[in-house]
């Protein structure tokens, strides 16, 4: 009696500890759970091992080899990593990674924070606003570079309403200083409402009474935002600097459709660089060591993320 | 007291109108990119357009031309069905798995599950030779299936599916089980019907994803043939193609995602709140 009372994940060892009382289910009756789980899994599991385990495996693999596209390789060590260190047109890729990161991470965080608490204070049109703003997230980045290449041109809209005004012309897209900058607006106009939306649901998870509190006290705006909202919404605004931050560092199809790299690589950036090596000089070895190095800027993002929230105190 | 309320109140007012108007006019520079993008696209070619003037009067001629130009119609039917047929073996796939992780028991299967889940970590932009060289040595390049296969291996739609068929109490699941119902029976009647909600929402994400994809596409379909339409709208770009024409291919490229987006907003933007789905 007392084996119908135990858990079932202990059946197992009750079934080893002596000779049981109770006839033993029929061994294909007990296998069937497990052997169905498994069946169910299987067709996932199966694209897993093919489509990931193996290619993140290969990637560590192949940055050891000089992989050439006709599938020869030999084992070169370390090589790989000492060219990269070397190289100036990586450490140009790498640095034009980190400008772009630094510019378009905190704009973007901001912009989303700004249109958040606004759209949290409005009275009326609320879903309007918010579908608005998040429209452009729907679209492609593709998409996104073809419009703002067009906003961008010499003859594009912006310098055409500068002209109006005889200012300008501004060569956004290829001015080397500008370029960036300029690449970062166009990710942030196509991503930002994703960011807003996480935090809205922050800004909702406040409760109102807090917020009353620290009015009857005599608070003011400003100090509501910076003593109450802030601190409380803090999970949500770290959660969306990461992903922002990840999202940074894997920026490619704009470049790809509003600069390729340019001027003077002055937009090359490290994905750029990954997809040069591999697809126009078919250094498949190499490139793969960029991607290897793209995945541990990631890793060491997301362990900062881990390690940040660890210490919150909820 | 009274009239230092009403103050306060006015000022309130003052304060959240400003507030809207702000926000008014932030909205207005973030869809002035789709206006501008509509008016070039329907400008008559040759004629005067944006940024100088608008043009005299609107045709449909850009957006005729660009469906008779080499590859567009393809493209679009190839982004179709990379797009809705990733979707619909995702959705069957990952609800399965998501159906064994949550109600089954089995050897090993929650370190599977966070297997599944660590391979979020890598980008895909670091896995993409390897990805190439698998794809191309199992002859996969400029195929549909070389360019759909890779991708549907999709960790979020499993976990998803996973937490959702989790919450489901267990009874259900019984019950079913002791009137002799197969486990296939179990998941087709009562699994899926009950996972519609998250269902549609993983259909949109994913139909989304794909749609837009840009990379993988690009060295895995080069062939004009094979090419989807946002790798078509960066070959059209490098063409040359009239800038009127470039804009109504775009705008043609954004319809399904804005008409998606306008049938369920209010469920995408709920699910990215509740899911963090991205």
């Amino acid at each position: 009696m007392a084996r119908l009372a135990d858990p079932p994940v202990s059946r197992g060892d009750v079934q080893d500890a002596g000779p049981a009382r109770q006839p033993k289910a029929p061994l294909r009756f007990r296998l069937r759970e497990p052997i169905t789980g498994l069946l169910f899994v299987l067709p996932m599991l199966a694209l897993f091992v093919v489509f990931r385990f193996v290619p993140a495996f290969g990637a560590v693999g192949m940055s050891f080899t000089d992989y050439k596209i006709s599938g020869e390789y030999d084992f070169i060590g370390v090589d790989n990593y000492a060219r990269l260190l070397d190289d100036p047109v990586f450490a140009v890729s790498l640095k034009a990674t980190l400008v772009y990161a630094a510019v378009y991470v905190p704009f973007t965080v901001l912009v989303a924070l700004g249109t958040a608490l606004l759209l949290n204070s409005v009275v009326w049109g609320r879903g309007l606003f918010r579908g608005m703003l998040f429209m452009p997230y729907v679209t492609s980045f593709v998409f996104a570079g073809l419009i703002w290449r067009f906003v961008y041109e010499i003859d594009g809209l912006i310098n055409g309403l500068l002209g109006r005004a005889d200012l300008g012309p501004v060569d956004f897209l290829g001015d080397t200083s500008l370029v960036l900058p300029s690449l970062a607006a166009v990710s942030a106009w196509k991503g930002f409402g994703y960011s807003m939306l996480i935090l809205v649901a922050g800004l909702k998870a406040i409760p109102r009474s807090y917020l009353e509190a620290a009015l009857v006290d005599g608070a003011n705006a400003w100090q509501r935002f910076r003593l109450v909202v802030l601190p409380l919404l803090r999970p949500a605004l770290f959660f969306v600097l990461v992903i922002e931050t990840i999202g940074a560092f894997q920026v490619f199809d704009t470049i790809y459709v509003m600069t390729g790299g340019g001027p003077v690589r002055a937009s090359y950036t490290l994905v750029y660089a990954l997809f040069d090596q591999g697809f126009r000089f078919f250094d498949f070895g190499y490139a793969a060591t960029i991607g290897v190095v793209l995945f541990a800027i990631v890793l060491i993002v997301s362990l900062i993320q881990r390690l940040f929230l660890d210490r919150e105190p909820t | 007291m009274t009239v230092q309320t009403a103050g306060v109140r006015q000022r309130h007012r003052l304060a959240t109108m400003s507030l809207g108007g702000l926000l008014a006019v932030i909205c207005l520079i973030t869809v002035t990119p789709f206006a501008l993008m509509i008016v070039v696209a329907l400008s008559p070619a040759g004629s005067l357009t944006l940024p100088y003037a608008l043009p005299d009067r609107l045709t449909w001629e850009n957006i005729t031309e660009i469906f008779s130009a080499a590859g567009f119609t393809r493209w679009t039917i190839n982004s179709f069905v990379y797009s809705v047929l990733s979707m619909l073996i995702i959705l069957l796939t990952a609800s399965m798995a998501g159906y064994a992780f949550a109600k089954m028991r089995f050897p090993g299967r929650d370190a599977l599950m966070w297997s599944f889940l660590a391979t979020l970590m890598v980008p895909f932009q670091a896995m993409l030779i390897p990805y190439f060289v698998l794809v191309s040595r199992l002859g996969g390049l400029n195929t549909f299936w070389g360019l759909i296969v890779p991708t549907l291996a999709n960790s979020q739609a499993v976990f998803l599916m996973r937490q959702f068929i989790r919450d489901l109490p267990d009874e259900l699941f019984d019950a079913a089980r002791i009137d002799g119902a197969s486990e296939w029976r179990v998941y087709w009647r009562i699994v899926l019907p009950l996972t519609k909600p998250i269902l549609a929402t993983l259909a949109v994400f994913v139909f989304l994803w794909h749609w837009n994809d840009f990379l993988w596409p690009l060295v895995v379909a080069q062939s004009r043939d094979m090419q989807t339409l946002t790798v078509g709208l960066a070959t059209l770009r490098s063409e040359n193609v009239p800038l009127a024409q470039l804009m109504a291919a775009a705008a043609i490229s954004v319809v399904p995602c804005l008409v998606v987006f306008a049938l369920v907003q209010r469920f995408i933007v709920n699910s990215i709140a509740i899911t963090g789905l991205k």
